[in-house]
């Protein structure tokens, strides 16, 4: 019984937020709303159990820690002078302390990690690899490709009148017209997988539970057959 | 109005529709489409079977949340089923919130026990680490001071005969992360990877791979599993199919109706410029 309940609230949610593809609906708000006040809710609670876990796990051990912690917890309190006009200020402290040790941390490796193993990448990639033509092509276009793009972004002013540079900017254009397609592309791969995924679900295509697809053609015909009778009986023009 | 002006103008409800049943028919009706096996999955498959050895700690790392699943969910499923198959041991954890749910999830289908592993020996949870970056930076220096308790039984890392031999990064053979956003590979490379030298492969949702590329090309990522594809190609190579290839027709034609549309709405709209020219 109570996997049946989960396995049509489930499907009512999920196609409640697929009503949207129809128009602006309740069904969608009601789904919508849900979704974000559990996740919101289901992020706190569990940020919490942290705490408490890290309270009792060592925390509590000393007077000093319990100093340390009793400072960190209101530290962590400042973040909420952000819903006050008044205390707005006190929540730049922890926002401060954050960012700091972020950025900090992040600068001791990314130079190595995103920048120069990068650069040694670049220079290694052979022009000539030998038994493969498709290699081959792939790692020329890459070495002219990539620092064509750079020097799109790098030259300013009256360098990039030059004639060489014309033909640079247009290779770096065609290039970026091609990493913008490959990413659509992917996009689109990815949009579907959810869809597909969720359709898995909706026909309870194992293993997922099989009632899922009674609850699917039942749940999607009076969502679809209330949003349809309204407009009807009230004759508004569906929105294009 | 001619047709290519009621194309240019068609309802896009029209085309939601559309996507309905080219995703739906290929689910209910499957078509058998084939699935050649890519060179990123044999990469991928290479390198779990062949770069995982006996007696290595592996981070098994869930990196999404549920939203991620439909793509993700398949390929995590896949591996973790690889690598028990293995004498390694793995910690499990999540820098995302919901990451401790996807992997309770797996368990529902995949159990450790059923290959030998026991709780605490064989692997551990320690479920959700807030903070981000920052935590995978603390956490690569302490285990034990970045995380109290496990996920599952709620004791001390010390309890646990897994933690004994596991402190810091340098403890850390692999990393497998499956991931759709911030914190991710990147994170990874830079707390763990450049700082540790921890190996790391990463499966990722498809918005993500052309920002991978470079890292794999540099041999800072050792392998990619990139989308839902690739997973159904991974499956087929571990004998052991499952949501990934059941899903694959429907990518195939839900692709076939993109490239459709992309083509029609082309004619249509340079047909409608000259006629207005």
């Amino acid at each position: 019984m109570v996997e049946m309940i989960a396995a049509w609230t489930a499907v009512f949610f999920t196609l409640g937020i697929y009503s949207l593809l129809y128009r602006e609906n309740p069904w969608y708000r009601i789904a919508e709303s849900v979704y974000l006040g559990v996740a919101v809710g289901y992020g706190v609670s569990v940020d919490l159990l942290y705490i408490r876990n890290q309270w009792t796990g060592q925390w509590n051990d000393s007077a000093g820690m319990m100093l340390l912690f009793a400072i960190v917890l209101f530290i962590g309190i400042l973040w909420y002078g952000r819903f006050n006009k008044s205390t707005f200020f006190l929540y730049r402290w922890p926002l401060a302390i954050v960012v700091g040790t972020g950025i900090g941390l992040a600068l001791r490796t990314v130079i190595d990690a995103q920048f120069l193993q990068q650069i040694a990448s670049q220079v290694r990639t052979p022009f000539y690899v030998a038994g493969n033509m498709g290699a081959t092509i792939n790692n020329i276009l890459v070495q002219i490709m990539v620092p064509s793009v750079l020097l799109y972004f790098w030259f300013t002013g009256t360098a990039r009148e030059s004639a060489p540079m014309k033909v640079v900017e247009k290779i770096a254009r065609y290039t970026m017209m091609a990493g913008f397609g490959s990413a659509y592309g992917y996009t689109v791969l990815t949009r579907y997988s959810l869809f597909i995924g969720r359709s898995q679900f909706l026909l309870g295509i194992p293993p997922n539970d099989p009632e899922n697809q009674l609850a699917f053609w039942i749940i999607a015909f009076i969502m679809l057959a209330s949003m349809i009778g309204w407009d009807m009986t009230h004759k508004k023009a569906p929105v294009a | 109005m001619s047709i290519m002006d009621k194309i240019n103008n068609l309802d896009r409800r029209i085309i939601y529709l559309l996507a309905w049943i080219f995703v739906l028919y290929p689910l209910i009706f499957p078509l058998g489409l084939p699935i050649p096996i890519s060179s990123d999955a044999r990469a991928w498959h290479s390198y779990v079977e062949n770069n995982i050895h006996d007696g290595d700690t592996v981070i098994f790392a869930p990196m999404y949340g549920t939203s991620g699943m439909p793509e993700l969910f398949p390929m995590t499923v896949a591996t973790m089923k690889h690598i028990l198959e293995k004498d390694v041991k793995f910690v499990v954890l999540s820098f995302w919130t919901e990451g401790p749910l996807v992997f309770n999830a797996l368990l529902r289908q995949v159990d450790p026990a059923d290959y030998g592993k026991v709780y605490g020996v064989d692997w551990i949870n320690l479920g959700y680490i807030p903070g981000s970056e920052t935590a995978m930076g603390a956490l690569a220096t302490s285990f034990q001071n970045s995380v109290a308790n496990d996920y599952v039984e709620r004791r001390p890392l010390s309890d646990f005969p897994i933690m004994e031999n596991i402190y810091t990064a340098t403890d850390i053979d692999l990393i497998i992360s499956f991931e759709t956003g911030t914190p991710g590979a990147p994170e990874w490379l830079r707390q763990w990877n450049t700082a540790y030298g921890v190996n790391i492969i990463v499966g990722c949702i498809g918005v993500s791979v052309p920002g991978m590329i470079p890292y794999v090309t540099s041999g800072q990522i050792s392998a990619l599993m990139p989308g839902l594809t690739v997973s159904a190609e991974y499956e087929l190579l571990l004998q052991k199919p499952g949501l990934a290839v059941a899903g694959v027709d429907a990518v195939s034609t839900s692709h076939l109706l993109i490239v459709l549309l992309v083509v029609i709405g082309n004619i249509a709209f340079f047909m409608t410029k000259e006629e207005e020219k």
